[in-house]
This record gives C-alpha cells, sequence and structure tokens, in this order.
C-alpha cells in the first residue's frame, strides 16, 4: 500500500551523529592520488571514475545516499511521492548559489535534465521512466513518470544526475563552453587550478550552505601515472589518500601495516562493483549451457579473492551483488570443481576448439587475475588464447561480439532495475553497444520478470520476482560472475570521516577533516 | 648558406606531411574510437548516444573529407580540438612541452657530456681491461630497463635516503618563487634526467671511443705526434676536436629516439611531459591530440637536425651535403 | 676467417661476450627441455622467497608461479624476439641501403627520404603506436620493432656501398656486362657486410630491451613469458617480492651486456675501419 513518505530531514540527523563524537576540526590540506587523469572534470560530460572522485566535490545531486541505500538531503531538503507512485515532488534547498555567486533554483535542475539526456549516458536511460518535468516554483519540481519505477529515488545521486549551472551553459555549444575546463557548481569545494599532469586543486567553498562545512581548506589531486610511484608517493608521506584502486592490490597490505595508516572498504555500496566474465553465447562451444557452467566449475574463485585481491570482496552467487536491494543467495551454487568441469565439457561434445579471452586492462591486478583464469580453464581442458588489447580496443571487440569470454567489472547502483537487468534483457542486445547485453543472452521468461520487477509495488512485491530472476539466471550462466569487489581506500588516520556514505569514496570531502 | 636551409627546410615540410598523412591513417586502425571509448566510460551506452558522439567529433565524414580538414588545419598552425579533453590541442601540447624539452635537453646534455668522457678514457686505453670496464660500465645502465632504473633510483633515493623527491615536476601547494622554485625544479629533475641521461650515455661513449680510435690513425694526428707534442696536448687539441663532430651529428639523428625515450620516464616520475601526453592520447584514441604531438615531436627533432647539420657545417666547411 | 677469430679472441670484450651469448642460446634451446614446468602454472604458495625450496629455486610469483620456469622460457622468447626482428629490420634495411648507395641519384633521394622520414617519427613512440594498432602479439611486436630499428641499417649500408661502388673491381663487373643485381650481391655486398654485422648485434640487445619497454607499458604478448614480462609483472610488488624483478632483470642485464661486447669485439676484428654511421 503505497503511502508518503517524508523523511529527508530525520535522515540527515542520524547521519551526523557520528561526526559529533569528536568535534570535526576545521582548517587543513590534504593531497589525494588520482589515477588515471580525468580527461575533464565537468561531471555532466563526462563521467569515468577519477572524474566523478574529484567532481563528486564540485558538483551536487539532488540526493546522496545512506550505506544502506536511503536517500538523504542534497540539494533537494526533502521529497515525497503520490499514492499511485507516479509522481515525486522534490523541495529544493534555499539559499544555495553556484560558485560564481548566482543562485540555484528549479530552474537549473529543469535544464539539467534536458542537457543530460543528451551528454550522459545513463541519466539519458534512466529518464526514459520520465513522462515530464515541472517546476510549480522556484524551489519546487515535479516529475512525473509514464508509470511506476520503483528505484526512481535512486536515480539522483551526483555521478548520475549531476546539477549543472543553467546561465553558463544555456544557449552555449556545450562541448567547447570554456567552463568545461574551470567547472563551477553548487559543491563544498570550489575548481581552482588544474596542471595538466601534474595536478588538480580544489579550495573550499565558503558560501557552502551546510554553516561549518567544509572542514578543509584545501585538496590537491596529484596525478601519478605509475603504480609503483603511488605508492612510494604514499610511503614518503607526499599523499595522504589513496583512493580505492590507485595501487596495485598486491601493494595493499603492505601499505596497510604503515604506522598511522587505515584502510576501509567502505563507499561503495552504492556502486556494489561486481566483476564478472562475458560469455558469448552465440556461438562457439559456450553456446552450451553445459559449456558455460563448466566455466564456474572450473574458476577457482577463492583463489582470486585470496590471492589476487588480498582477501578483499565477497565471491559472487549471481548476478546481483549482495549490497544491492533485493538480493538472494538462494540460488545453484558453484563451487570449485575441475572435476565436475571436466565431466560437463565431455557432456558437451567440447573438442578443444579454441577460446578466446579477453582480460580487462586496467593493471596489473586484472593482468594476473586474467593469467590465473586461462591457467584454470586449461587445467580442466579448454584450449584457451589470450588476446591482449588497450581498453579501448577491448571495448570495441566486446561491443562487435567478437570474443569468446572477457572480463568485465560493473557498478550495481543499488538497485537490480538499475544495474542488473540492463544486462540480461533481450531488448538490450545491439551491436555496437559496449555494455549492456553483449553476451546475447535471450530469455523472454527473464524479460518478463525485469519488466514486471521495475514497475511492480510494493516492495515485497519486487524481491518476489526479483528471486526467481536471480534463480533462473543463476542456473543458466549467461555470464560468470566472479566477485563482489571490494576497493580499499587507504588513508593517514588523522583524515576524519571521509567516508561517512554509500556514495563515499566520490563526495567523500564534504565531511572529511583533518585531525591536526 | 641560406640555400642551404632553404632547401632543409622544404624538405622537412615534406617529411613532416607525410608523417601527418601516414599517421593520420594508422591511428584510424586502431580497434575503438574516441566515441567507443567515452560510451563505455560512462557505463552505459546505446547506438544513438555512440552515434551522436561520432557526429559530435567529425568522425562521421568520409575520411579523404577529415584528413582534408586536418591538413588544412595544420598548415594554418591550427592543430584541432581534443574532444576527448575538451580544450585546443595546440594549448595541451604547450602546457606540456617545456617539461618534456627541460627533461630531455638536461639528459642530453648528461649523456653527452659523460659519454665523451668515458669514451675519451676508452680509446685512450682500447684494448685493454681498462677499456673493457669502461664499456661495460657505460652500457650497464643501458643494458637495464629503463623503467627498472627509474624504480631502483626511487626507492634508493627517495624511499630509503630521502634526499630526492620521487614525483612530478615541483612540490605541490609549496608556492615557491625565483631561486627556491628553482631549486626545487632541479630537484625534480635530477632522478629523472640521470635516468634517461645514462641510458644514453652508452651510445655516446661508443660512438666517441671508435671515432678517436678513427681520428688517432689519421695522417695530421701521425704527423703531431712526429712533430713530438706532448700526448694530452695531441688528445685535446687534434684527436678530440675532430672525433667530436660525428658525435655531434649521430646526436642530432638520435633526438628522436630521446623524445621517445621519454614516455617511461615519464611515466614512472609523474612528469608532466607530452611523452605521457602522447601514450594517455593512444589508449583513449584521441586522434588530434595524438597527431599533434607526432607533428610537434617530428618537428623538433627535424629543427634539431638542422642545427647540428649547421653546426657541423660551420665547424668543418669541407663536408659535403649530399643527404 | 681464421684471422677473424683470431683478433675476435684477443679482444676481451668480445670473448666475455662471446661466453655470455652462447650461454644465453644454450639455456633458450635446451632449458626448456630440461626444466618442462609450465611457467604458468600455480605451483606453491604466492611470493615464496627464493633458496627457500628446491622446486622452485628462484621463488614464486605473485600467482605462486615458478619464477625459475619463466627464466628458462622467457629466454627462448627475449632472444627470440631480438634475432628475428633484427632479422625483419636487415631484410628492410640491406637492399633499400644498397639500392640507394648503388643507384645514386633520384633512387637514393627517394630511399633516403623514406628512411629520413622514419628516423624523424620518435621510434618508440611509433612503436607503441604500431603495437596498441596491431593489438599485442608477438608478431606485432617483433614487426613494430623492425619497423623502427631499420633505418639506420638502410644509412649504414648506403654509405658502405657508396664508398666500394667506385673502387675498380665494382667498375670492371659494370664493364663487363653484369647485372645490377649481380653486381650488388656478389661483388658488393659480400665486402660491405662486417659493419652491418656489427650493427646487427647492438640491434638484437636493442630489440630486447624494447620488448621490455612494450611489457612496461602494458603492450607485451600475454601468452608468451619473456623477461621483460616478467620485469614488468613484479615491478609493482618489488617491495615485497624483490626477486620476481630481479633474476629476469639480471638475466636482460647480462644478455644485452654480452651482446654489445660481442659488437665491440666484432667491430675490433671485422673492422678496424669503423663506421660512424651505426649507432
Amino acid at each position: 500500500m503505497p503511502k508518503r513518505v517524508l523523511l529527508g530531514l530525520l535522515l540527515a540527523c542520524g547521519l551526523t551523529a557520528p561526526a559529533l563524537a569528536q568535534e570535526p576540526k576545521t582548517g587543513g590540506v590534504i593531497n589525494a592520488v588520482i589515477q588515471p587523469e580525468p580527461p575533464g572534470l565537468m561531471l555532466a560530460m563526462v563521467q569515468n571514475g577519477p572524474v566523478q572522485m574529484v567532481s563528486g566535490n564540485i558538483f551536487e545531486g539532488l540526493l546522496r545516499y545512506s550505506p544502506k541505500l536511503e536517500p538523504l538531503p542534497e540539494l533537494a531538503e526533502s521529497w515525497s511521492v503520490s499514492e499511485d507512485a507516479k509522481t515525486y515532488t522534490f523541495k529544493l534547498r534555499k539559499g544555495v548559489t553556484w560558485h560564481d555567486g548566482k543562485p540555484f533554483t528549479a530552474a537549473d535542475v529543469l535544464f539539467s535534465m534536458e542537457m543530460l539526456k543528451q551528454t550522459h549516458a545513463r541519466a539519458r536511460t534512466n529518464l526514459a521512466q520520465v513522462d515530464k518535468i515541472e517546476t510549480p516554483d522556484d524551489y519546487t519540481v515535479v516529475f512525473t513518470l509514464k508509470q511506476p519505477f520503483g528505484p526512481f529515488l535512486g536515480i539522483f545521486e551526483v555521478g548520475s544526475m549531476p546539477i549543472v549551472p543553467k546561465h553558463l551553459y544555456e544557449g552555449t555549444d556545450w562541448k567547447t563552453n570554456p567552463y568545461n575546463n574551470a567547472p563551477v557548481g553548487t559543491g563544498p569545494f570550489m575548481f581552482k587550478e588544474w596542471q595538466k599532469g601534474s595536478f588538480i586543486r580544489l579550495v573550499k567553498n565558503p558560501n557552502y550552505y551546510e554553516k561549518g562545512k567544509p572542514y578543509l581548506d584545501e585538496i590537491y589531486w596529484q596525478i601519478i601515472p605509475d603504480a609503483a610511484a603511488r605508492s612510494v608517493a604514499y610511503e614518503t608521506g607526499k599523499v595522504d589518500v589513496l583512493p580505492g584502486g590507485s595501487v596495485e592490490n598486491f601493494d595493499v597490505p603492505r601499505l596497510s601495516k604503515l604506522k598511522d595508516t587505515c584502510v576501509t572498504g567502505a563507499g561503495w555500496e552504492f556502486f556494489s562493483p561486481l566483476a564478472w566474465l562475458w560469455l558469448n553465447n552465440r556461438q562457439g562451444p559456450l553456446a552450451d549451457k553445459r559449456v558455460r557452467q563448466a566455466v564456474m566449475y572450473a574458476i577457482d574463485r577463492d583463489f582470486a579473492k585470496d590471492v589476487i585481491w588480498n582477501g578483499l570482496g565477497k565471491v559472487a552467487t549471481g548476478p546481483s551483488a549482495s549490497t544491492i536491494k533485493f538480493y538472494t543467495d538462494d540460488v545453484p551454487k558453484y563451487p570449485y570443481n575441475p572435476a565436475k568441469a571436466k565431466a560437463l565439457l565431455k557432456e558437451a561434445g567440447y573438442k578443444g576448439e579454441k577460446i578466446r579471452l579477453l582480460p580487462l586492462a586496467y593493471g596489473e591486478t586484472w593482468q594476473r587475475w586474467g593469467e590465473a583464469v586461462k591457467q584454470n580453464l586449461q587445467d580442466v581442458g579448454m584450449n584457451i588464447e589470450t588476446i591482449a588489447t588497450d581498453v579501448a580496443g577491448g571495448n570495441q571487440k566486446i561491443g562487435d561480439w567478437d570474443y569468446d569470454i572477457a572480463f568485465t567489472y560493473l557498478y550495481q547502483y543499488g538497485d537490480p532495475a538499475l544495474g542488473v537487468g540492463r544486462n540480461y534483457i533481450s531488448s538490450n542486445i545491439a551491436k555496437g553497444q559496449v555494455f549492456n547485453n553483449v553476451e546475447g543472452y535471450s530469455n523472454p521468461e527473464i524479460d518478463k520478470l525485469f519488466a514486471d520487477g521495475a514497475t511492480a509495488t510494493p516492495d515485497s512485491k519486487r524481491k518476489e520476482i526479483y528471486d526467481k530472476a536471480q534463480k533462473i539466471l543463476v542456473e543458466d550462466v549467461p555470464v560468470a560472475w566472479m566477485l563482489e569487489l571490494q576497493f580499499p581506500t587507504i588513508t593517514r588516520c588523522k583524515v576524519k570521516n571521509l567516508i561517512t556514505t554509500g556514495i563515499g569514496v566520490n563526495d567523500g570531502f564534504k565531511d572529511a577533516w583533518l585531525d591536526k | 648558406m641560406l640555400s642551404f636551409v632553404a632547401q632543409r627546410v622544404v624538405k622537412g615540410v615534406i617529411v613532416l606531411l607525410a608523417i601527418v598523412v601516414l599517421n593520420f591513417f594508422l591511428i584510424r586502425l586502431a580497434p575503438g574510437d574516441p566515441a567507443i571509448v567515452m560510451a563505455g566510460e560512462a557505463g552505459a551506452s546505446d547506438q544513438i548516444f555512440v552515434k551522436q558522439l561520432r557526429e559530435k567529433f567529425g568522425l562521421d565524414k568520409p575520411l579523404p573529407e577529415q584528413l582534408f580538414i586536418y591538413v588544412k588545419g595544420v598548415a594554418t598552425l591550427d592543430l584541432g580540438f581534443s574532444f576527448r579533453q575538451q580544450a585546443p590541442v595546440a594549448r595541451l601540447i604547450g602546457e606540456r612541452l617545456p617539461a618534456t624539452l627541460l627533461l630531455t635537453l638536461t639528459a642530453f646534455a648528461i649523456s653527452l657530456v659523460l659519454g665523451i668522457l668515458f669514451g675519451t678514457f676508452a680509446a685512450r686505453f682500447a684494448g685493454t681491461f681498462l677499456d673493457t670496464g669502461i664499456t661495460v660500465f657505460a652500457l650497464i645502465f643501458y643494458a637495464m630497463p629503463i623503467f627498472w632504473v627509474a624504480l631502483m633510483g626511487i626507492l634508493l633515493f627517495s624511499v630509503t635516503m630521502d634526499w630526492l623527491p620521487s614525483f612530478g615536476y615541483e612540490t605541490v601547494g609549496a608556492n615557491l618563487t625565483g631561486l627556491a622554485h628553482a631549486v626545487d625544479v632541479a630537484k625534480h629533475l635530477i632522478m629523472p634526467a640521470m635516468t634517461l641521461g645514462l641510458f644514453f650515455m652508452a651510445t655516446y661513449t661508443r660512438m666517441t671511443r671508435a671515432s678517436m680510435l678513427e681520428v688517432k690513425r689519421l695522417d695530421f694526428v701521425k704527423t703531431a705526434r712526429a712533430k713530438g707534442l706532448a700526448d694530452a696536448v695531441i688528445q685535446r687539441r687534434h684527436v678530440l676536436r675532430n672525433a667530436l663532430l660525428p658525435v655531434v651529428t649521430l646526436a642530432g639523428v638520435h633526438s628522436g629516439t630521446l623524445i621517445g625515450g621519454a614516455v617511461i620516464t615519464e611515466t614512472v616520475f609523474a612528469w608532466p611531459g607530452i611523452g605521457r601526453l602522447m601514450y594517455d592520447a593512444l589508449l583513449q584514441r584521441d586522434y588530434n591530440l595524438l597527431l599533434g604531438v607526432f607533428v610537434i615531436c617530428s618537428a623538433m627533432v627535424l629543427i634539431f637536425n638542422l642545427i647540428t647539420d649547421l653546426v657541423y657545417r660551420l665547424v668543418d666547411p669541407r663536408i659535403e651535403y649530399a643527404t | 676467417m681464421k684471422q677473424f677469430w683470431k683478433s675476435m679472441l684477443k679482444s676481451p670484450s668480445g670473448v666475455i661476450g662471446l661466453i655470455i651469448l652462447l650461454l644465453a642460446i644454450s639455456v633458450a634451446v635446451f632449458g626448456p627441455m630440461l626444466f618442462p614446468n609450465s611457467p604458468w602454472r600455480m605451483v606453491q604458495r604466492p611470493f615464496l622467497p627464493p633458496f627457500t625450496l628446491s622446486t622452485v629455486p628462484l621463488g614464486t610469483d605473485a600467482l605462486g608461479r615458478d619464477v625459475f620456469a619463466g627464466m628458462i622460457f622467457g629466454a627462448r622468447v627475449s632472444l627470440l624476439v631480438g634475432l628475428v626482428s633484427t632479422l625483419v629490420a636487415l631484410v628492410v634495411g640491406v637492399p633499400i641501403g644498397a639500392m640507394a648507395g648503388y643507384f645514386g641519384g633520384k633512387v637514393d633521394d627517394a630511399l633516403m627520404r623514406f628512411t629520413e622520414f622514419f628516423q624523424t617519427i620518435p621510434s618508440f613512440a611509433l612503436a607503441i603506436v604500431l603495437v596498441a594498432i596491431l593489438q599485442p602479439s608477438i608478431y606485432s611486436i617483433v614487426a613494430s620493432i623492425a619497423v623502427v630499428s631499420w633505418p639506420p641499417v638502410a644509412r649504414l649500408v648506403r654509405g658502405e656501398v657508396l664508398s666500394l661502388r667506385t673502387r675498380e673491381y665494382v667498375q670492371a663487373a659494370v664493364v663487363t656486362g653484369q647485372s645490377n643485381s649481380w653486381i650488388i650481391l656478389r661483388e658488393i655486398l659480400p665486402n660491405a657486410l662486417s659493419p652491418v654485422i656489427v650493427l646487427a648485434s647492438l640491434m638484437v640487445a636493442t630489440a630486447i630491451l624494447l620488448e621490455s619497454s612494450l611489457a612496461f607499458l602494458g603492450l607485451g604478448d600475454p601468452n608468451l613469458i619473456s623477461w621483460g614480462y616478467m620485469v614488468g609483472a613484479g615491478r609493482t610488488v618489488i617491495r615485497q617480492a624483490w626477486w620476481i624483478t630481479v633474476f629476469p632483470g639480471v638475466a636482460i642485464l647480462i644478455s644485452v651486456l654480452g651482446l654489445n661486447l660481442i659488437g665491440e669485439g666484432l667491430n675490433d676484428a671485422l673492422n678496424p675501419r669503423l663506421s660512424r654511421e651505426g649507432r
């Protein structure tokens, strides 16, 4: 039974409570590492990981999310949902100004939605559910949906839906707008300087609407392209924060043991990165379900977790990470069992046809993982050839379906309707698309379940649907799920409160302070 | 003299044009394009989105038209726009060029000075074990992968001894000016420049040694010796001076190799130069930027060659310029 | 020939170099037969230090793979990359240089422009781009190393041919109406060979280094283990496991050193006149 919810303020209080345990100190400069160098900082135009990490402190979304993925207020102060679950009304915070002093209003939100539809692939998909957006006054935005959409409140985080200044972008050529290189947002930090190849400098926004925040004066994002050199930079005290993924996993245990070093895997709950192997369901041996199951049995995923990821993360049980909504572990299991894999291969009549494996060109960890998987598969008699490519070449090959097995990891954005279904529904099969359903799995039952799951109410009904979908998928093995990844953030312990939310790695400096 | 320079400039422009055309097609042969890269990073993609990106980048036009647009731009000294970084290519390169020039020229000076020094010694004691010893010593830094030497340097001088900074061009946020700033940059420069310089030192050592041995056999040296001039004087006044000419010329030819070697040095030491820019542009299929780096580097090599040739010509006007 | 060996063996550099090269080649040829353990198989716990277990004498890497096996199999790939890419570079460079030097005039001008063109592009940068375009594999690596290393060969050969062209015996051959290709192949090239051999020995060394640099940038062939690949892969864990990079690194060091010493030795033995065109 749908009912009105109004819980923004409540949660905001709940969030600040732990921070009160120790009185935050104001001031100080933090040096963090960013890798690789962002191509730009205009979050509406480019969205790779590093861009989000830096720009998440410059721009803001309407909402942010707790580690349990409940929505928290940001630019929206409160929100309500209509009885039919089709109308969402956001009340915007008053007295917010852009970094250039102009006031922030509902017109900016409206403009941002229009712009993102053209420049932000994921926002574009999410907004496809929206019928119309209205702004009855300067501080109210009303979204009317075509049909109920369960995860709608989960699409407003800064990386997914950054709010951009209308007065600087309207009527300009977006791609050459000079503010792309000196972004203006509403966030706690303002862009100050970017020496390409060296560092990006952000400074405190003195007019930030949350009184007293941010605590830090400046952030330097240092650009260091080599992983070994990044470790050294931390060790020699030149940087204080190593965000997830900026050092090789093999180096994490050593760095964690250094004096005054704190490590956390938190702050990724909203993204829940899940790693899997795309299996090309269309052609060759992997078109046979039994061969795909054999792949699951053949790979020692505990070894991958313990050795390659240093015990971080979790062996995946299926298409959903355990941190997102409606996850169930009541699915068929695939423990490491080479004998069973061999039997399945034999049953399927596999005769040593060549299978091409595409590792992910994201550094040594992923290369080692590719080598280990290759060895696992060879051990059960599969004839594997590793194809080396860089990221661009790999994306192209996967998009063109020119592969047999390929590594990937994708974010799940908290809800199966946002981050899971897209990889398995048949309407997402289209050549030339990088992600989505590139494995070519097509099952009308799954299509229906994910379609129903997105629009069903209430949540208990959604859970029922997704439980069923997960069971079917795990039985069919359209792709081979490997690990729920955890990218540890390594900091000096004097950096406090860096990660407090479920999107903490991207907007953490809002609450962070330095204990001098 | 002037006609020689003019001729060389014309030839240089032709070579440069050929480089532009060849690389233009080469780069586009690589699988994947900027639109695929950017869609991939957004974590989602649909065909319309990718198509829009391609249109925005001008990649939907036929190749000859794209080439024409690019060459026309280069002819008017416009290297185009990097859609990836949303900035003009000339500006992106301009920001990074000084760092690379500083690094490569310092490394060049180091390799030349040390190379000539060691080469002279080796030639003096040619055929002895001292000769072999010097050769081996000079070769050690050449025979190790350059990234390995760089890493060792960092471990030794930054981590263990804490003498030198391990990355970057200057101390970020220190806001130093004047002499203090110069010292700061110099401290950052030492390790990358030494790594690169020691690597190329071996080449110059060998060249100097060989060249010295050859000159020694020439008639005028024998004459000088017959005249009873002191050995040291002969070495300095006659042998070294004449032996250095080919070394200098070859240094010109090798400038391209030096710039190439900077890719790795810049990567390990986070030196904000053009080599790293090139590699990033390649990975991201930033066509215009990659082409721009190639054009600028090649132009630099041509200019450097011209300068060394001119120096040679001034010093030794007997040289004939067949090529 | 006897004379050659005699002067070669007189130079200490040459002798040391030869010994090293013979050793490396015999490891590459016979090693994999004597120690058939796959270098990819995970055999022991990861990061096992060297000299603790006799089954894995040089320890294990980040995945628990045998470093010793990697060294043995890596020798094969590294030396092969060096030799084959040098061979390809010679096959391209020698004819171009010979034709330029022999025919002179317009042919010379055109061929030298072509050569200059390849020397103007920063060579390592070109190699990176080529490997990235062709996608990393042993073939693309060999090809791109060859592409960037033939120009010095062409220039060297051209210079030699240019000076030999005016010799009397060559002129005599021209007068007696021998074909151009016969003259080049039979009269000129054999006499221009010594400096080329010297240069080639150095090119093999450079190619081994180039391969390792490509591997560092993630542009190695993932199906074949080479020394360069091992050094590149182990460098990020150098603080906790020095042995993963040090052993293959030393192998590269010694081989490259050996090849260079051979170059020196050959130089003194074959070509007292010594060319300036080599690198």
